[in-house]
């Protein structure tokens, strides 16, 4: 083949490829446009045609196979079901269940090679919710795609499947992160049905699965169930992690319960002020003016973080903001800009100087002036 | 002879410029199979549950500001409606020598604060500290002038969180582009380091109160194939070096990090004409030399919109900035280049860079003197020249219209008046505008004077770009 014949065959194969491009711009911008302003369109309409099914018990106007089976209808049952409470829902899974909707996506789920019909048909199971589907859930929270094993997650969560919850804890572990961040999500939403194997999974796994343990002490946190308390200063008195450590101090400090003030308390002496700081933290959520004294002297602590992190729990703290405008004064000057920092992230100290320089200074602020002469 | 030789350059640089341009397909088409797959994940709630997820990390968006009282307002207004559970917004003012303190400490009701300040990172000496709470937590940094990179270091010291935000007070951001941006961190939170985001050109684009109304390609010649250049470099680059976690340059208008990790390579240099490679370069470096696991990826669908130059004279400059920033990239990172050590960065991605941005106007402005010579004296058939020209031309076209099909799926640009309109600069830019800009950087590998600290962008504010109605 000449050189020049070489250069042709490009050129035209270029062009052509060109040509092709140009074409699927055009197409994109024409067909696709087109296909979603109609979908938003009839998504629209069936909102209307599931509203009149809802509100009005013998509505005849027919749901046909052709609508059950658009994607768009999916939709306008996914956002009718998130806009309706109590015995509609009812009414909504009875058509759901009558055009056999919940089966299809079941079916998408588990057989379809199309990436995206298979996240479409997870999303409805997981905002349809319905407990047909709990096995299949629970199956593909193995799945090989993160979004799918998330929407199965998330779909159990919404039926409150509680034989799921032990499924879902015990692939805390082995998930990637952004799944079992999501699982813990997941999990908060389950309630304080979930405290128990989160502590169990904690309790089995501390010392050798410490990412796992402690995104469940993060979820407990946020749980706030109190029955946790207990348990938690049980981990915390026998785990040699100090992540784990600083997760259970921070679950603690979010659940505030008193019982927790001496532990803590004795925490402010550890030598490691990753833990120092979370513990100074955790008082300040316990609301118990108790650890003031404690605090303030924490705020000399050699680590700014642990300062810090103290002084903001002081102005957490019933009576905090007169402890920190006395530390304004402290001899330690780090506990005194320490003070200032938290007192300003309060509003305390900005809110006070203003109302000195229109005349009237709140007492704290008063005698800080007046000891700066 | 010397004819021979000439014939042989001239093939030689139409030859490279083929082989750029596979190169630059291949990332193309590597970054159509990473949109592709965002894409289908995007459409399903991840938004949602970043939200309302307590586990989502907050951010602290640092703002350099210098001379910016036209638009510091509204830019801080577009940063502070931003859609994420939590975050801080710290303005740097690097000795502004206009109003831009006083406004911005104005129209958000601030008092200078005592509080303590940090020096983590070298930086001018700080003034006083600003700081409000009403509504969003903004904490202002007044400090010598320093330049934009010691600003930036300024307000990384003052930053709370975990995470920093490193943009420009010229922008107006998309109100989902951090939590799209930190859905990529809590992906994998124990080695994402940095996470670069989509800017996009705001020229002709409608902006009201700090909000991207409409996106639209302006009538003129200058933004407009600068639009198309930044969608070919977004959309059919990025994605690929991201791909290949090999992302050599996170922009400076749009790039998160771990502060950490900014702290431990010493912060953004002052002087430096492309401190965002600068910063980027290093922190692969760093990363790799102690074998720490780690990623910095690029997310197109965090978006923010930027002011781009206007006129031919402020993009010359802007270009010549740009060159002599890579130039020195080039020098500073030279031991990098083809070095296994740093794996895919140092053998594919960096190799590509120095090949195909750094030398790229010198071959093209040799193959302007030679290509013609050779074909006057004879040396060069005709016919083979249309032929490789033609190809190149085709080639150059292909990445355009890939990267415009890329730039589809997000559909900024509704009408089809504006796809033509970046269709026929697609193709228009290849008769003079791309000359031009490697003249450019010819110019900037001449050497000359140095450009100022912040460069010479004349600023008119995100609202006064807004097209008129």
């Amino acid at each position: 083949m000449s050189l020049e014949l070489l250069n042709q065959s490009a050129v035209i194969l270029i062009f052509s490829v060109n040509a092709i491009l140009l074409m699927a711009l055009i197409a994109l911008k024409l067909i696709h446009r087109r296909k979603m302003t109609s979908h938003d369109a009839r998504r629209k309409d069936y909102l209307r045609l599931l509203s009149r099914h809802i509100s009005f018990e013998y509505h005849t106007e027919p749901i046909t196979e052709p609508i059950a089976e658009d994607p768009a209808f999916l939709d306008a049952l996914i956002d009718m079901r998130n806009a309706i409470t109590g015995d509609d829902i009812t009414t909504l899974r009875r058509i759901v269940n009558h055009h056999g909707i919940i089966e299809r996506q079941m079916r998408h789920l588990d057989s379809s090679w199309l990436l995206g019909r298979r996240l479409r048909a997870a999303v409805a199971l997981a905002e349809l919710g319905d407990e047909t589907s709990a096995d299949m859930l629970i199956r593909h929270l193995d799945d090989r795609e993160p979004e799918i094993r998330i929407q199965c997650a998330r779909g159990l969560g919404r039926i409150r499947w509680t034989p799921a919850i032990d499924q879902i804890v015990s692939r805390f572990g082995r998930e990637i992160p952004w799944v079992s961040t999501r699982f813990s999500d997941t999990l908060v939403g389950y309630g304080t049905r979930a405290t128990w194997p989160l502590l169990a999974y904690v309790r089995i796994n501390h010392r050798f699965e410490t990412e796992g343990a402690v995104l469940a002490l993060r979820t407990l946190a946020q749980i706030q169930d109190d029955e946790a308390v207990g348990p938690l200063l049980g981990i915390l008195a026998e785990t040699p992690d100090l992540e784990v450590q600083i997760a259970t101090v921070y679950a603690l400090g979010e659940l505030g319960s008193p019982q927790a003030l001496t532990a803590l308390d004795s925490l402010l002496d550890t030598g490691e002020w990753a833990l120092r700081a979370k513990a100074a933290g955790a008082l300040g959520g316990l609301g118990d003016a108790a650890a003031i004294p404690r605090l303030v002297i924490s705020m000399r602590d050699e680590n700014w973080w642990v300062r810090r992190s103290a002084a903001a729990a002081v102005a957490r703290l019933p009576g905090g903001s007169d402890a920190l405008y006395r530390a304004l004064d402290d001899e330690d000057p780090f506990a005194a800009d320490a003070a200032a920092e938290a007192l300003t992230d309060i509003g305390e100290l900005v809110s006070a100087r203003r109302r000195a320089a229109e005349g009237s200074p709140t007492e704290p602020l008063l005698a800080h002036m007046r000891s700066e002469g | 002879m010397a004819l021979e030789i000439l014939k042989w350059i001239g093939y030689a640089t139409i030859g490279y410029f083929i082989a750029m341009q596979v190169y630059m397909l291949f990332l193309a088409v590597v970054s159509a199979a990473a949109l592709r797959r965002n894409h289908h994940l995007r459409r399903f709630g991840r938004v949602g549950e970043m939200l309302s997820s307590r586990t989502t990390p907050p951010v602290s968006i640092v703002i350099a500001a210098y001379n910016e009282a036209a638009g510091i307002v509204d830019a801080v207004r577009s940063m502070s409606i931003v859609r994420y559970p939590r975050f801080e917004i710290v303005v740097a003012n690097d000795g502004s020598q206009d109003d831009t303190l006083q406004i911005v400490v104005d129209a958000f009701g601030l008092e200078e604060v005592r509080i303590p300040y940090r020096p983590d990172l070298d930086c001018a000496p700080i003034n006083a500290i600003y700081r409000g709470r009403s509504g969003v937590d903004i904490t202002v940094i007044d400090k010598e002038k320093g330049g934009r990179a010691d600003a930036l270091n300024a307000g990384i010291n003052a930053a709370r969180y975990p995470y920093v935000f490193c943009t420009d007070a010229d922008v107006v951001l998309d109100p989902d582009c951090l939590v799209h941006s930190m859905q990529r961190v809590v992906e994998d939170r124990a080695r994402t380091v940095g996470v670069g985001g989509n800017v996009r050109p705001l020229n002709g684009s409608r902006v009201q109160l700090g909000h991207l109304i409409e996106a639209s390609v302006p009538k003129r010649l200058v933004p407009r194939m600068q639009i198309l250049e930044y969608i070919r470099n977004f959309l059919a680059s990025r994605p690929g070096w991201s791909w290949m976690n090999a992302v050599p340059i996170v922009s400076g208008a749009f790039g998160i990090w771990k502060k950490s990790v900014i702290v431990e390579v010493g912060g953004l240099t002052e002087g430096h004409l492309g401190e965002d490679m600068d910063l980027t370069m290093r922190v692969h470096r760093h990363l790799l030399d102690q074998g720490v696991p780690y990623r910095i990826v690029y997310e197109p669908a965090a978006v923010l919109w930027t002011e781009v130059p206007d006129t031919l004279r402020v993009l010359r400059r802007q270009r010549i900035r740009w060159h002599r920033g890579l130039m020195r990239a080039v020098r500073d990172f030279r031991g990098m280049t083809f070095n296994p050590r740093y794996r895919q960065m140092g053998m594919v991605i960096w190799p590509g860079f120095v090949l195909f941005e750094y030398l790229a106007p010198i071959v093209e402005f040799i193959g302007w003197f030679v290509v013609p010579t050779a074909w006057f004296l004879g040396a060069l058939n005709t016919t083979a020249l249309v032929w490789l020209l033609l190809i190149a031309l085709g080639m150059g076209l292909l990445n355009s219209l890939l990267a415009l099909l890329l730039d589809e799926s997000f559909g900024y640009f509704n009408s089809g008046a504006d796809t033509s309109r970046l269709i026929a600069v697609a193709v228009i830019e290849n008769f003079g505008l791309r000359q031009m800009t490697v003249l450019w950087r010819i110019r900037a590998l001449l050497g000359g004077k140095g450009t100022k600290a912040w460069g010479n962008m004349e600023r008119r504010g995100v609202a006064n770009l807004a097209r008129q109605e």
